[in-house]
This record gives structure tokens, C-alpha cells and sequence, in this order.
């Protein structure tokens, strides 16, 4: 009994603080307590800095700064001048529909690549669900061409599992922040991870199956290509209102893997 | 027993509380969000989102908290005047930052999930954002301080603030106060 009362009291305490925090009438005693300036002037801009280190600077090692630099400004002037034009003539000549189906096929075409790194990171029911995916646009889509998998709730957005994923799901670090040529922001994990997808995506097979590794090259090209308009759009939001291009993209990539290995 | 009644009763007052105020910053933000939505529906050309968007974002968003945030303990090293002025142009950055995503005429499909809790007085509203055919997790994030205001955007995974914060970070160390502003008034210009 005199437990209960006990964390009784202590709960009163604790929510009568926070409730004193969260009530607007309590404004004033908020300001007090934060040494801020919020008076009737309004201009509350001044000395409230509790929380200047609410967000931390960087969120990833970037020893090799400089020389990711000197690549980044590479990766600029290849997308500005070579791959952004040829994505718009690309979006200009296959018209949307047909490009979000080559997409599509590519996307399902990759299934195992996303089916192994769920089962390594003992994702089965995940697993399964990618399973149920390759299925249904296999067979209902016409090789992939119509994402059908989505009108079924339990297929929809699935998170898609990579081997970089897979690595830092093992607990191996980012290592260092690493800018590649032509395909930009990536880590020493992202880096043997995408050695890892590749290997794991079927493109490849076939060309070795057949005997004709060439064949990669035209359909890598084309894989390639049909993302380009949405990596764009990335590359874009995350530069276009930024200061510092380069640092902006850093920020971003590694908050998203970050955000990507949760899931 | 009679204690626990009213541990329970509290507990139920409490819950009461907390409820009605998740509830609040979530009524708010969907607010903000239609409204965001109806001005973008009228629009016609990009040029004019920023006039019609921006006034909206204002009452909503607390510019001086992401401001604060995104320069980080630097902040301290400001004077009044040069906070305001950081302040105003962040603010127009980040006017112009929202409105680059957003298609004048266009009405992307957003769902609004349950909201979290991480903090008193701190809400998260993680959102679905369907557009043109892809989606995008959007997580607003707010804070009560004289009515619920927008701290953070984060879209997918991805917070503004921080974002910011990491730029702002490696110029403050260069040059200061002066760099941070300089940079933004770059910026601004390069709008036009």
C-alpha cells in the first residue's frame, strides 16, 4: 500500500512539472524557468539555448573529405552535363506509364537480392511477404510490368531489405563516409553491401547462364537508367536549397541509412 | 483500496490530459496541412507558392526553434540583431525549401498515423504522402510552446534541422556568426 501511495505521489509530482511544461496558461512560469526573455514585447528570440545541441553536427566520419570532395565535384558535372540530360530525354521519349512498368520489371526482377538479405537479417515474416510480392506481380503483373502486389494491404510497403542493411543490422559500423564515381554518396558498408547486391541480383546470372556476360552491360545500362528521373529528384532535394551541396547530401544519406537500418 | 480508486481515477485524468493534447498538435497539423494544400491547389505557377504558402507556414511553423537548432550551440555567439536576421532569412530558406516539393495544381494523398509521444510537451506525427505515384514517410514533429508549433520535418528519416544543422556546423566554425548570415543571403539571392 505504501508503494502505491509512493508512486502516486511521485506521479503527481512528475506530471504536475509536466504539466506546467505543456500548459499554455503556465507560459510565463515556462519562461522563468528557462531564463528566457518571452515578455509581453513578444520578441522571444533571445536567451532560450537549452537545446542548441538538440541535433547533432555530423552523424558520420568523413576523414577522406577532401578527396570525396574533388569526386562529388566530378559526380556534378557528370550529372549536370552527361546523365541529367539523358534522364530528361529518357523521360521525354518513354512516357510515364511505360516507365514506372521497366521499372517495375527491374524492381521485381531483383527480388532475391531483397528476399537473402531479409532471411540474413531473420526477417522471415519479411521474407515471405517479398515472396508473396515476386508472386503476385509475377503472375498478376505480367513479369513485373504492373505492381499489383500494392492492392494487397499485407504486401504493401514492404521495406526494402539490401546488404547494407544486412550489415548494419549485424552490427558493422558505416565505417567511413565514401563519395563513389557516378553513383555518389555511400559508406565503406554501403560500399561491399552494393558488391553484395549486385552479386545477389539475377541480371547477372543470367548473362553468366548464358554464357554471355556482355548481356549485363545493355541491361545494367537500362536498370540504370529507369531510375535516374527519381534519383534526381533526390539528388536535387537534397541540394537545391542547401548551402553547402556536398555536406547537405552527406547529412542526408546518412540519416537515411541510418533511418533505413531501423526498419 | 480507496488509494487505488484514486490512482486510478488520476492515472485516467492524466491520460485524459496527455490525450487532449497529442489530440491538439495533431488537429493543428492537419490544419496547417489543408491549408498548405488548398493554397497549392490555387496556384498556378511555382513563382507564386512562397506568397501564398509562406503566411501559412508562419503561424504554424517555429522559425526561432529551428533556427536555434539548426546553428547549434553557436548560437550563443550571436548578437539580438543578428539573430533576428539569421532567423528571418532561415525562415524564407526554409519557406522555399518546402515549396520546392511541392507541384502547384497537383494534391498528393497524405495519412496520418497514430502520433507519438516521445517528450511532454513534444508530439511526432509520422504521415503518408502519396504523390504522382511514389510515397514518402513525412514526420512532422511539434512542440508546445505558447500554442503547438512545427520543429522538425523529416522525410524519410531525413530531419530539415539537422540537415541544416551539419552545413551551418562547418561555416560557424569558419567564419562565425558573419559566415552563417553571408551564407544565407547568398542563398536568397540565388532565388531570383
Amino acid at each position: 500500500m505504501k508503494k502505491i501511495l509512493f508512486l502516486l505521489l511521485a506521479g503527481t509530482l512528475f506530471t504536475g512539472c509536466a504539466s506546467t511544461r505543456r500548459g499554455p496558461e503556465s507560459g510565463a512560469a515556462v519562461g522563468g524557468t528557462k531564463g528566457s526573455a518571452t515578455a509581453a514585447d513578444g520578441k522571444a528570440i533571445v536567451s532560450k539555448d537549452d537545446d542548441l545541441n538538440e541535433y547533432a553536427a555530423s552523424t558520420i566520419a568523413d576523414p577522406l573529405e577532401p578527396v570525396n570532395r574533388a569526386t562529388f565535384w566530378f559526380n556534378h558535372q557528370l550529372y549536370t552535363f552527361l546523365l541529367r540530360p539523358v534522364s530528361k530525354t529518357y523521360e521525354t521519349i518513354i512516357p510515364k506509364p511505360l516507365r514506372k512498368g521497366i521499372y517495375n520489371v527491374f524492381d521485381n526482377a531483383e527480388f532475391p537480392v531483397r528476399f537473402v538479405n531479409d532471411l540474413l537479417q531473420g526477417k522471415v515474416d519479411r521474407a515471405g511477404q517479398e515472396t508473396g510480392k515476386f508472386a503476385v506481380n509475377s503472375v498478376l503483373g505480367v513479369g513485373g510490368l504492373f505492381k499489383q502486389s500494392d492492392k494487397f494491404p499485407a504486401l504493401a510497403h514492404v521495406p526494402k531489405g539490401s546488404t547494407g542493411q544486412t550489415f548494419a543490422k549485424w552490427g558493422i559500423d558505416h565505417g567511413c563516409y565514401i563519395v563513389l564515381p557516378v553513383i555518389g554518396p555511400s559508406s565503406v558498408r554501403d560500399t561491399v553491401g552494393l558488391a553484395g547486391d549486385y552479386v545477389l541480383n539475377p541480371i547477372l546470372w543470367i548473362g553468366m547462364a548464358w554464357g554471355i556476360p556482355a548481356w549485363t552491360i545493355p541491361v545494367s545500362a537500362a536498370d540504370t537508367l529507369c531510375v535516374l528521373p527519381e534519383k534526381f529528384e533526390q539528388y536535387d532535394a537534397a541540394t537545391k536549397t542547401s548551402l553547402d551541396r556536398y555536406l547537405s547530401l552527406r547529412s542526408s544519406y546518412a540519416q537515411y541509412r541510418k533511418e533505413a537500418a531501423k526498419k | 483500496m480507496k488509494t487505488r480508486l484514486i490512482a486510478l481515477a488520476l492515472a485516467a485524468v492524466l491520460a485524459g490530459t496527455l490525450h487532449a493534447s497529442t489530440a491538439d498538435a495533431e488537429a493543428r497539423l492537419r490544419t496547417a496541412v489543408n491549408e498548405v494544400l488548398v493554397a497549392a491547389q490555387r496556384s498556378t505557377t511555382s513563382r507564386e507558392l512562397p506568397d501564398r504558402i509562406g503566411p501559412i507556414l508562419l503561424r504554424n511553423i517555429s522559425f526561432e526553434t529551428m533556427t536555434r537548432r539548426a546553428v547549434g550551440p553557436g548560437w550563443r555567439g550571436f548578437t539580438d540583431d543578428q539573430k533576428r536576421q539569421a532567423i528571418k532569412l532561415f525562415g524564407s530558406l526554409i519557406v522555399r525549401t518546402y515549396c520546392d516539393k511541392i507541384t502547384p495544381g497537383e494534391f498528393p494523398d497524405i495519412k496520418f498515423k497514430p502520433a507519438a509521444t516521445p517528450a511532454p510537451g513534444r508530439v511526432e506525427v509520422p504521415t503518408r504522402l502519396t504523390y504522382q505515384g511514389s510515397t514518402y514517410a513525412v514526420t512532422y514533429r511539434l512542440e508546445e510552446d505558447d500554442g503547438w508549433k512545427i520543429t522538425d520535418v523529416m522525410i524519410e528519416g531525413v530531419s530539415m534541422v539537422a540537415n541544416y544543422r551539419t552545413q551551418f556546423d562547418a561555416i560557424f566554425k569558419k567564419n562565425g556568426p558573419g559566415g552563417i548570415l553571408g551564407a544565407l543571403e547568398k542563398q536568397e539571392t540565388k532565388k531570383r
